[in-house]
């Protein structure tokens, strides 16, 4: 280990002061580390040491050396490998690390990595007894937010077609993540993609690709409820009885009116904007709820049931 | 790949560089606690860097790195004055993090500047581009309160499996969000076992008065199924549109091909199964599990009932 970190030590020195690509040829004859080894060695050691270096977040790009562009020489831009700095104090560091603790994505616990890069703080302390999995896993993620912070355009498969999407924005609600944008198509209308479900994710090469709109707000895209997101424009009246009004009570947002009747029972008037979505939910009431109108959701309540086997 | 404790072990010292070229004067101590370190390991480190430097590797080349009496030196090392930008997935995570405390309300202030600091740098103009929302439901404070306390608390619980409401006691230990949901992790006095409760289900919750010695090291808070050997278990088809079964249930796939998908299913209670199978509709088939197909036509009669259907 300690021969591979005094050559990347070496090599990082090197490259941040060299301001010129430098072929693989020349970083072999020049930086102590390197220099003992046969073609294919090298080539190995070689190949595995760039994996580091990214995968420590250094960005090690591959620039012609001269403007006939023959030969190419590898670049670490001083400006891209420096973290620009946030102003953190300590107290706010020892807060971000205490909630890198509790919260973890897909089982993992951020590790103080990202912490010693932003300046260190003294760890230890009563971790708060809050603990919260966001699901899905990181690498994804990362991606997805990578092209988030620095507008580029994103591709990915999605029920069954590549879509391109300009990623306007990142939530997680309800337990996963979307990613939220218009298609490359239909630039004006944005959509909403569940992250878990996009495969073959890549990224465009160009940054700044697309301009966001100035009054996008990516947690207006997502409803709170699953049933406010959709095409429909309907709205339920509901009736939930008094041994579950409780129930319904928590689930529904802001928007719904509501009141109680003398027996307990609660009656709302839902907007749906999935009808899909809501007579999934009225079902999980079982027997103690009822659509009560418009009569068109009513049937399509009873005719989702008749086909159930 | 070089291995994890290697990537480790080189992010710490080249964050470590930069701080301590930032601060002149730094002792042992302020370095060990801000990175981590055990004296040793820093010494150990700062012994590589003194070795390492430009090429030519003569004394105006390498780095200057030792300790002085208590004081930790870096010099001629300018080129590292600067940490390491954030990779994708660590920005990230810290993000989200911090964003989560805030959104279940119980975030200090020290945080909630933190996390604008770090939008401002990592989202610049567009800090509404991420939202990452756990909002708490009611209880979910009185009951963390209570698992802090070691105070035992009762509960009316509805249970998703059976429909029953039972009134129980129970001796919170964690209280966890996983897959957008609330739960809580207890010794349930009347189950004389451990439990973990869905706070969304919790009907009502009030302190009995009673304590409890919290165990040493609670379980992980986790929402495990393990099939039991009373469980009734089903094998149903799946069409596309009830896919995403295979996403939030601990089924077994049988088989699968481009239209659909046959899957076992195991649960506690033939209802959990049969309300899922009426949910599903025409997207789902129940290939076989009489329990289930019982539990099924109860339940679409009693609704079909209700709805003067039939």
């Amino acid at each position: 280990m300690q021969n591979v970190i005094e050559r990347i030590l070496n090599l990082l020195a090197f490259l941040l002061t060299v301001d010129r690509p430098v072929s693989a040829d020349e970083i072999r004859m020049t930086v102590a580390g390197y220099d003992q080894s046969n073609d294919e060695a090298f080539r190995r050691m070689f190949e595995r040491d760039k994996d580091l270096l990214r995968h420590l977040g250094i960005p090690l790009d591959l620039k012609p050396t001269d403007v006939w562009e023959v030969e190419h020489g590898y670049v670490v831009p001083a400006d891209e490998y420096a973290l620009g700095d946030p102003g953190l104090d300590d107290e706010e560091r020892a807060a971000l690390w205490l909630a890198a603790q509790v919260v973890r994505i897909g089982g993992q616990a951020a590790g103080p990595d990202a912490l010693f890069k932003l300046g260190g703080a003294p760890v230890g302390g009563a971790v708060e007894p809050l603990a919260a999995d966001l699901g899905a896993e990181s690498e994804t993620l990362g991606d997805v937010f990578l092209a988030v912070s620095e507008r580029r355009w994103v591709q990915f498969d999605y029920r069954g077609s590549r879509r391109t999407v300009a990623p306007y924005g990142l939530v997680h609600r309800r337990g996963h993540w979307y990613l939220v944008g218009p298609e490359r198509a239909q630039i004006d209308r944005i959509k909403v993609f569940r992250v878990e479900r996009a495969g073959e994710l890549t990224l465009g090469e160009r940054t700044d690709a697309f301009e966001r709109p100035a009054d996008f707000r990516a947690s207006d895209a997502i409803p709170q409820a699953p049933w406010e997101a959709g095409a429909d424009d309907l709205v339920a009246d509901v009736v939930f009885d008094a041994e579950l009004a409780w129930w319904a009570r928590r689930q529904l947002t802001g928007r719904v009116e509501a009141k109680e009747g003398a027996d307990g029972e609660l009656r709302a008037s839902i907007p749906v904007a999935n009808r899909e979505a809501f007579i999934a939910w009225m079902l999980s009431f079982d027997d103690k709820a009822e659509i009560v109108g418009p009569p068109e959701l009513r049937a399509a309540l009873v005719t989702r049931v008749e086909e159930g086997s | 790949m070089s291995s994890p404790k290697t990537a480790r072990r080189l992010t710490r010292l080249l964050s470590m560089l930069p701080w301590v070229i930032a601060n002149p004067g730094a002792t042992v101590d302020e370095v060990c606690e801000r990175f981590d370190y055990t004296p040793r390991q820093l010494a150990a480190d700062l012994n590589l860097v003194f070795v390492c430097g430009l090429p030519g590797y003569g004394p105006g080349d390498l780095m200057v790195a030792y300790i002085d009496d208590d004081e930790v030196v870096v010099e001629m090392a300018d080129y590292f004055s600067s940490a390491v930008r954030l990779s994708a997935p660590e920005a990230l995570t810290l993000l989200a993090a911090g964003m989560a405390v805030m959104s279940s309300g119980q975030a200090p202030e020290a945080l909630k500047s933190g996390v604008g600091k770090l939008q401002r740098l990592l989202l610049p103009e567009s800090e509404e581009a991420l939202v990452v929302d756990i909002a708490e439901p009611e209880l979910v404070g009185t009951l963390r309160d209570s698992a802090a306390a070691g105070q035992v608390v009762r509960l009316v619980y509805r249970a998703l499996s059976s429909d029953a409401t039972t009134e129980r006691d129970i001796e919170p230990w964690t209280v966890f969000s996983t897959m957008g949901n609330w739960y809580v992790s207890a010794h349930c006095r009347l189950a004389q076992d451990e439990r973990v409760f869905r706070v969304d289900r919790i009907q009502n919750a009030e302190l009995t008065g009673g304590t409890f010695d919290p165990p040493a090291e609670p379980p992980p808070p986790v929402v495990s199924y393990s099939p039991g050997v009373d469980d009734v278990t089903a094998t149903l088809r799946l069409g596309p549109a009830a896919q995403w079964i295979t996403d939030y249930y601990p089924v077994d796939e049988l088989s699968s091909n481009d239209d659909s998908t046959v899957v076992r299913f195991s649960a506690s209670d033939p209802r959990v199964i049969a309300r899922l199978l009426l949910r599903l509709g025409a997207a789902a088939e129940l290939i076989e599990g009489e329990e289930v197909a019982s539990a099924a036509a109860d339940l679409k009669r009693r609704i079909l009932t209700r709805y003067d259907a039939r």
